[in-house]
């Protein structure tokens, strides 16, 4: 589909590609918070073996999204680079309305459902097929709120993205330094492509839509696919009338601390345990980013080493850390306003001190930091916490002390 | 005279369902027929194989009708009529049921070398080299095409830089996937044994390609690092044959289980249409067709040929058996680096699989593995042993077996295996629980692969000792394990005097049946055999439209 308008300054492809990246980040971020809580054990109840190894196999591929989602975030700041732009990694707190993206769709931390899934289907849905009646019905079906669907499309944010890279005239545009561009040499993504000319950049961006929407001749195999066959295996099940609950009871849009700056929906966790893991695992998120955004910020040339530590610790990070603290809030009581919920991760991000240019200035920053928050937990694990709480926080100090 | 199928297929493993898929695609009517029994749910396997003891290759697919009417070496260790003695045996076991062993296989997927398809042209000549060691009758850019046709059939992941010209083997397409990322002990090891060599061969560390998705792809969701590929994948991300069975069910071909093929009848002027088969409830019928495919791989095959009498004028049905020496071993790295997860193995060394070498002993592929040393008995074996022998509980027991477990490492070789007249199937006189003949087989290694096998083993302690492993365990000289790759016994040449099959797969004597599958293999080289029979079924499926379209005066092209 042709985008509605066209993009023909820099300034103008810089600002989508903050929005683009903002997305790709905060829907990462939606999807994990899902996947965090779907039930692992059978102890938790509410499923038989056999749904068990469905709950496994959504987890598995919500997680699989998640991780490419991280990707795309990847892909738009190295084409963010490429055009003499910075990364772009901040984001507003959860929730996000309706009204704060083009999409019209909110961005939500709320657990496993019919209801999260319908939002997944409409950030990825191809533009082409918005008004098939079978894809309305299936969105209807999921929930019975009478909520008007309106939307637009991630696609259409790439489809104006690309109409810049397209008309801006090559040799002007990429002003950026080719050794600041990040490749899977420097870090541990498959699929990171240098964006070096115009031809790189399309492809990057068709990278990004291809793995969302899928093409014409092969949606299934996309993130809308996906997220089309578990919604209908979910309500398959249901129509079966089986007790199968995947999910544990985590509250929606939680955050550690109210007084940071957080957004007046959010919901504070009101139980201080709880409070003090999300904490941790905000301030842990609040890190990676940072170390990963300095990576993809500068040049690599003479600091090879030190790109490729940092971005290996965040990667560590990830599910070594901010998996199972993630994992773990979710069986931990939310607190009393809350009655029958668990808590669950706010990816805050906070006010907090930016990376300097300086390589070893960093380095000295990220080190007496992750020092500071492994003592943290160390703390912890010596408290009543469940156990992928506890594990996340040994692993936490094993990283800092290998750093 | 109107027979009942344009092709029967006798076997749903992998060749015979992509071959049947093809061909129903094509326009042609297929039936596909299966010893095996149905499978249960995949969910239902896993459960059994969860609530197995011991757990075995088997575990997820007992069920006690097919195991006696359609038995195999994995349901019964006393099927092969073999005699025992260590070191002369063979040891590779398969499954009989709808997706044959792919239910249970690894996955990997490298292709065969240029010089593996001209072992006897490139490399013949000394007293040392097998006098069976011959060329294919075609060559790797005749099957390349048909390699790229398997990998997007079956959805291969891996790195085509690392693989483009591998000892002169380049690939026109890349793979359909991105490389399985390779595990944090791969890279470990790369890091330090990569430039280094071993005799004037350089170690490089490969992602070893598979077809495991790492991405969403023909329906199937990406790994999740389950780790028991073998003997079963609980989520479908690796590729098995019930892929395409599904596929060629789906393009209209009947599938009919619980059918054991016993006897295909000859007709006057030698041609096949009868195909006679018993069903568990022991009733004799047939089915007749224009075209038959016997797919039934490396030993049932030849079993119903000689059972049929033939294709066997020049006595070499069942000949040249083969498998890759495999052998595993172990040590203690110096430092973590956390096996018992994600794929079994991610990545390779394939810088012996070929060299002047060959010309008097076997080449062989390494392989860096992510299991740990569960092949013996870890993490079970560690705890019984903190416990009872050095009385270790609670965190104390925790952090020895830490220590201990996350430190395992396992490498191991596949070693070519070179054809030998004398290594062979042939009809016991024992009988299963149909009265049908079993396998009787004889197998000794040549010498030429037992040198390859040293080496190997050489090969893996010079790994061990650059990594700094201890407590290196490199297993007693000439012993080896099957690969599972079980190949030969129906070769394909250019000539009827010494071969069962020409360049398409055809037998020499019967004009209108095919055999799909690792039997056609006259060589093997060091490759896991999968993808190449894939792409011989894929290459013959167009050769049998074609010809059907001739018999049938019907449109079909595959």
């Amino acid at each position: 589909m042709k985008p509605s308008r066209t993009v023909d300054t820099r300034t103008d492809l810089l600002k989508l590609l903050c929005e683009a990246a903002e997305l790709e980040h905060g829907i990462a971020c939606s999807y994990l918070y899902a996947a965090f809580s779907l039930k692992r054990d059978m102890a938790e109840g509410g499923m038989t073996w056999e749904e068990q190894q469905k709950v496994r196999r959504w987890a598995a591929q919500i997680y699989f999204v998640a991780s490419q989602e991280m990707l795309h975030l990847a892909l738009v700041w190295n084409l963010t680079t490429a055009i003499g732009g910075t990364p772009y990694y901040f984001r507003p707190n959860f929730p996000q309305n309706s009204k704060y993206y083009p999409i019209k769709v909110p961005i939500e931390l709320e657990p496993f459902g019919p209801r999260s899934l319908r939002r997944f289907i409409l950030y990825e849905h191809p533009q082409n097929i918005a008004q098939e009646s079978a894809l309305k019905s299936l969105l209807r079906s999921a929930v019975e709120d009478g909520e008007e669907i309106e939307f637009g499309s991630v696609g259409e944010l790439y489809g104006l993205i690309e109409s810049g890279f397209r008309s801006i005239d090559e040799k002007e545009l990429f002003i950026g330094s080719p050794t600041q561009q990040m490749t899977k040499d420097l870090v541990h993504f498959p699929g990171l492509l240098p964006v070096l000319d115009r031809t790189s950049a399309i492809q990057a961006i068709h990278e990004i839509t291809e793995q969302g929407e899928g093409t014409a001749k092969d949606r299934e195999d996309s993130h809308y696919g996906a997220f089309v066959a578990i919604l209908k295996e979910l309500l398959d099940s249901r129509e079966r009338g089986s007790g199968f609950s995947p999910a544990r009871p985590a509250m929606q849009n939680p955050s550690a601390r109210l007084e940071r700056g957080y957004g007046a929906d959010a919901n504070p966790i009101g139980e201080p345990l709880a409070q003090q893991v999300a904490g941790l695992f905000d301030s842990v998120y609040s890190l990676m980013l940072r170390m990963l955004a300095w990576s993809f910020e500068f040049d690599s040339v003479g600091v090879e080493e030190q790109l490729k530590k940092f971005c290996s610790v965040t990667i560590d990070l990830m599910p070594r850390v901010l998996l199972p603290l993630g994992e773990g809030l979710m069986l931990m009581p939310a607190g009393e306003k809350y009655p029958g919920k668990t808590a669950g991760p706010g990816f805050g991000l906070t006010r907090h001190v930016m990376l300097p240019p300086s390589a070893e200035n960093a380095r000295q920053l990220c080190r007496e930091r992750i020092k500071e928050l492994a003592a943290l937990a160390a703390d912890l694990v010596q408290r009543s916490v469940p156990e992928p709480v506890k594990g996340a926080c040994r692993h936490l100090g094993e990283i800092a002390r290998n750093f | 005279m109107e027979r009942d199928y344009d092709v029967v297929v006798v076997g749903a493993g992998i060749a015979g369902a992509m071959a049947a898929y093809r061909l129903a695609e094509a326009g042609a009517r297929v039936l596909l027929l299966e010893a095996g029994n149905r499978n249960p749910s995949r969910a239902q396997m896993v459960g059994s194989y969860a609530t197995a003891s011991p757990k075995t290759l088997h575990s997820p697919y007992v069920q006690v009708e097919s195991d006696t009417k359609a038995p195999s070496p994995d349901s019964s260790s006393t099927y092969y009529d073999q005699p025992p003695a260590p070191h002369t045996q063979y040891k590779s076991t398969y499954e009989r049921r709808t997706g044959g062993s792919t239910w249970h296989w690894l996955g990997h997927t490298p292709r065969m070398l240029r010089s593996d398809f001209k072992m006897r042209s490139q490399y013949g000549g000394s007293p040392d080299f097998p006098p069976d060691l011959v060329d294919w009758p075609i060559t790797y850019d005749d099957l390349e095409p048909w390699y790229c046709e398997a990998e997007k059939e079956m959805g291969v992941a891996g790195a085509h830089e690392e693989w483009d010209g591998l000892f002169d083997s380049p690939r026109s397409k890349p793979f359909p996937m991105s490389m399985i990322w390779p595990s944090y002990s791969d890279t470990w090891i790369a890091e330090r044994i990569n430039g280094r060599s071993f005799e004037g061969l350089e170690y490089r560390v490969r992602s070893t390609p598979s077809a495991r998705n790492s991405e969403l792809y023909d329906g199937r969701p990406p790994c999740a690092g389950n780790s028991i590929c073998v003997p079963l994948c609980p989520i479908g991300a690796k590729y098995d044959a019930s892929v395409h069975v599904r596929k060629a069910t789906t393009a209209g071909a009947s599938l009919w289980e619980q059918c054991v093929v016993t006897k295909l009848d000859k007709d006057a002027d030698g041609s096949v249409h009868t195909v006679n088969f018993l069903t568990y409830g022991g009733a004799r019928k047939t089915v007749t067709a224009e075209v038959v495919v016997v797919a039934a791989h490396a030993i049932e095959t030849p079993k119903l040929l000689l059972m049929s009498g033939l294709a066997n004028k020049n006595d070499q049905v069942g000949r040249n058996l083969m498998d890759h020496l495999s052998k595993s071993t172990f040590g203690i790295a110096p430092e973590p680096l956390f096996p018992f997860r994600g794929p079994p193995s991610t990545s390779g060394i394939e810088s012996f699989r070929d060299g002047d070498f060959r010309r008097v002993r076997a080449g062989f592929r390494v392989s860096l593995n992510n299991d740990g040393w569960s092949r013996k008995g870890a993490p079970y074996t560690e705890i019984i042993d903190f416990v009872t022998n050095k009385k270790r509980i609670g965190a104390d027991l925790r952090e020895a077996l830490f220590a201990r477990v996350t430190k395992q490492l396992r490498l191991s070789c596949s070693v070519e295996v070179a054809p030998d007249q004398n290594n062979r199937v042939e009809l016991s006189g024992q009988t299963d629980g149909l009265g049908l003949p079993r396998p009787k087989v004889t197998f000794t290694p040549p010498d030429y692969s037992f040198k390859g096998l040293a080496q190997a083993t050489r090969t893996l302690g010079d790994i061990f000792n650059l990594i700094g492993a201890k407590e290196v365990d490199l297993g007693v000289d000439n012993a080896y394990d099957g690969a599972g790759h079980i190949m030969g016994t129906c070769r394909m040449g250019g000539s009827p005097e010494n071969s069962v099959v020409d360049a398409e797969c055809r037998t020499h004597e019967h004009r209108n049946v095919f055999i799909l599958g690792s039997s056609v293999f006259p060589t093997v080289g060091s490759p896991n055999p999968t993808l190449t029979i894939a792409a011989l079924a894929l290459r013959a499926a167009k050769d049998i439209a074609t010809q059907l379209g001739v018999t049938t005066q019907r449109k079909v092209s595959a």
